[in-house]
């Protein structure tokens, strides 16, 4: 009696299966209803994403009092949150005092930080000169000038521009400025030294966060995880929204085969997609197969951000393709694409292992110059050096 | 100064290249052009129309569906002032329906359905958006815009507030393709057309003399009365075909799939009592005049696009023919190899047209006396 229905119930099984196969994605990540609750919350609102009055906002906006401010305020929320949305809400701010006669160089800064975070470099590095031509001394420029250059790998440039913070500036930032540089550059260890050396007691709270957050990721090039670990724990007791170290945190949690770990880390943190991508990273290195409804979103994220003729996410995408999609050709495609980009430590690591992964050897010979170039030191990349072709 | 520099240090330093957690505000506006109507759908993240018009109106900092909803006449108004199409430089006039919800990556949306009616068939089709700019200069709206078969996308907003698309224009290829395989599709299909075509070039290879059939001695003169056969039918069914789909005649879809049948019937009779023995490429275009008729109304059903009237008209029919052309080719090898066998002579002929007229015959009734 039982054993007919059980095939019964398996044959239905494999025939919705089968059916849910063949239904298109669009179709199955949307569709539109209406709720059975009235009560049903849709949406949290997160801080300053509140209705204002359009008058309101045309007020604010003209008076470089409130808007530069205001403008500050929703980087730093992009900052602590991770989210796109508030770089737009700065722009909206910003728009009127970034040429004319009312163009401010704090303006121009806030909106190079904006077109930074948007992966633009080269219009960031743009505003930054414009902002310098109008003030020379200005000291945020010179340090987001260097921060850019150095994400581009230009590190003598960048060198150049933390030299140019001035005497007012707190000495700690011009060390962190300089020495985060000399640790790419070949001086990784002695970098290092100096920066745990720096008295802490004058420090802010933001530059100690920041000190922290150079010396985790100094250890983990220099092969010390212990220590990283260390160094990025003491950052997010310290700043515990800042995404970049959560995600750094992440990341030596993986190459370290500690997926539950991962998972606690970065429990709640599913809305981010980098980090829902490392959480998908970690559920699979557990023999978790029923992560379909992240990847699908992962993916959807992925698409429109390609609609949108935007690459913010190559790097993720690379890492999304080669880890969970399993598609070396195609993830060495977009670590190329990042490449051209940008070229930070993590972005020579994706495409040295992107390279190996789809057997193209002669893919990695742009790192391996690179390396060789800026005497670049990261332990990290050495499992993948070996099968790399110069 | 020195002030200003700590605040910023750690956006400077470490909103480096790092990833970012969200996508950026996307809206997403799908539009579907048929004839002069558009039905379509626009979608706002909550959070973002909670921007644009405020939604929570018990300062909670959450949004229901009762607050979303309560909201709906405001949102609808806010579009409209903002979301714009016209077709040929004129605008057209948009109607909203009832709200509802779409759960994507980044949060709840609102999915506002809405249908526009344009002054004339949309050729030219502009689409004006400036949904949020003045509140986030960097929220776009994503199009994806359908006509027919033919799928759009494009990117609305910022510099690009207003884009423009040849609707007509971009569909051509694939509308004649489109329209190509229906008609071949319908030949092979539609099994009645064939066994017409069949029923007349059953006897083809073959000479009526003295009450008897013979072989035609050579494959010139097979391939002629095939030939004749097939032309004429598809001169006849192209000429009503045409008139048919511009509206110059029209006959009643049940007469017309009752006379097919019946000329089917005519056609297989002919090869078991035969009467007309020379004259069949006569036959063939008298009731392909008939098979004309429908064709059309299978075009009807599918409609023919405004703009491309003539063009899917005559892919429609070149599918036709070309289907035709393809059971030709099967068939004349095949009946011109055997056409001296007695067994073909006797029985596959007579036998085989009286099935098809048999079959045509329960067509006949059941389209003249069916519902």
């Amino acid at each position: 009696m039982s054993r007919p229905l059980r095939e019964r119930s398996q044959w239905a099984a494999w025939l919705s299966l089968i059916t849910l196969s063949l239904l298109p994605c669009e179709a199955a990540l949307s569709a539109p209803y209406v709720p059975v609750n009235d009560a049903q919350v849709l949406a949290q609102l997160p801080a300053g994403s509140v209705h204002t009055s359009s008058a309101a906002l045309e007020r604010a906006r003209t008076r470089a009092d409130v808007a530069l401010p205001l403008a500050q305020f929703y980087i730093s929320r992009a900052r602590a949150s991770g989210d796109l949305r508030y770089l737009g809400y700065a722009e909206g701010m910003l728009a009127p005092w970034l040429s004319g006669p009312s163009v401010r160089s704090a303006a121009l800064v806030l909106d190079a930080t904006v077109l930074q975070s948007r992966h633009a470099f080269s219009a960031a590095l743009t505003q930054l000169d414009r902002a310098l031509a109008l003030q020379p001394d200005n000291a945020q420029a010179w340090l987001t000038r260097a921060t850019i250059l150095r994400v581009l790998g230009r590190y003598p440039e960048a060198m150049r521009s933390c030299e140019r913070l001035g005497p007012e500036v707190d000495p700690a930032v011009t060390q962190l400025c300089e020495q985060s540089l000399r640790a790419l550059s070949g001086e990784l260890d002695e970098a290092y030294a100096v920066l745990i050396s720096l008295p802490q007691q004058t420090l802010s709270r933001e530059v100690r966060a920041w000190r922290y957050s150079e010396l985790g990721e100094m250890a983990e090039r220099g092969g010390d995880d212990t220590a990283a670990e260390h160094w990025l724990r003491e950052g997010l007791a310290l700043a515990p929204d800042d995404f970049y170290m959560r995600t750094a945190y992440a990341d030596l949690l993986l190459r370290q085969h500690r997926a539950a770990d991962t998972l606690q880390l970065l429990s709640g943190c599913e809305s981010m997609e980098p980090l829902l991508l490392r959480m998908l990273i970690a559920r699979q290195m557990l023999g978790d197969r029923d992560a379909a409804d992240a990847q699908a979103k992962l993916e959807d994220a992925f698409a429109i951000e390609e609609q949108r003729g935007e690459a913010v996410h190559r790097r993720e995408q690379a890492r999304f393709l080669l880890d969970i999609e399993h598609r070396p050709a195609a993830a060495l495609t977009a670590a190329q694409e990042n490449w051209r980009a940008q070229r930070e430590p993590d972005d020579l690591l994706i495409l040295l292992r992107a390279a190996r992964a789809a057997a193209r050897p002669d893919a990695a010979a742009p790192v391996m110059q690179f390396l060789t170039q800026e005497h670049l030191q990261d332990r990290r990349l050495e499992p993948y050096l070996a099968s790399a072709q110069l | 100064m020195k002030a200003l520099a700590v605040l910023m240090v750690l956006i400077g330093a470490t909103l480096g290249s790092s990833a970012q957690a969200h996508i950026a505000s996307n809206g997403f506006l799908v539009a579907e052009v048929s004839g002069e109507d558009i039905k379509g759908s626009i979608e706002l993240a909550v959070r973002d129309v909670e921007l644009a018009i405020g939604v929570d109106r018990n300062h909670d900092g959450n949004i229901t569906w009762r607050e979303l909803r309560a909201s709906a006449p405001q949102l609808r108004q806010y579009v409209a002032e903002r979301l714009h199409l016209a077709a040929q430089g004129r605008a057209c006039s948009v109607s909203f329906q009832a709200l509802q919800v779409n759960d994507r990556v980044d949060g709840s949306y609102s999915w506002l359905p809405w249908t526009a009616h344009c002054s004339g068939p949309i050729r030219q089709l502009s689409v004006s958006y400036a949904l949020m700019q003045d509140i986030d200069p960097s929220h776009r709206g994503l199009l994806t815009l359908k006509a027919g078969s033919v799928v759009q996308t494009a990117v609305l907003g910022g510099a690009a507030g207003r884009l423009n698309f040849d609707v007509a224009k971009a569909s051509r290829w694939r509308t004649f393709t489109e329209y190509l395989q229906a008609g071949i599709w319908h030949i092979w299909g539609g099994i009645d057309h064939l066994l017409f075509l069949l029923s007349l070039l059953l006897p083809a290879v073959l000479l009526r003399q003295h009450g008897h059939w013979r072989a035609l001695p050579s494959a010139r003169p097979a391939f002629l009365s095939i030939l004749k056969v097939v032309t004429a039918f598809t001169l006849a069914h192209s000429i009503t075909l045409s008139l048919a789909a511009f509206d110059v005649v029209r006959l009643p879809s049940r007469l017309t799939e009752s006379v097919i049948a019946a000329s089917i019937i005519i056609a297989a009779l002919n090869n078991v009592f035969p009467l007309v023995t020379e004259a069949r490429a006569r036959i063939a275009f008298g009731f392909g005049l008939l098979h004309g008729f429908g064709f059309a109304s299978v075009l009807a059903d599918m409609g023919l696009p405004n703009g491309a009237r003539l063009l899917s008209l005559v892919a429609f029919n070149l599918g036709i023919e070309c289907g035709q052309l393809a059971v030709v080719l099967l068939v004349m090898p095949l009946i011109y190899s055997v056409r001296r066998a007695t067994l073909y002579q006797r029985a596959v002929l007579p036998l085989g047209s009286a099935a098809i007229a048999l079959l045509a015959t329960v067509w006949l009734m059941q389209r003249a006396l069916g519902p």
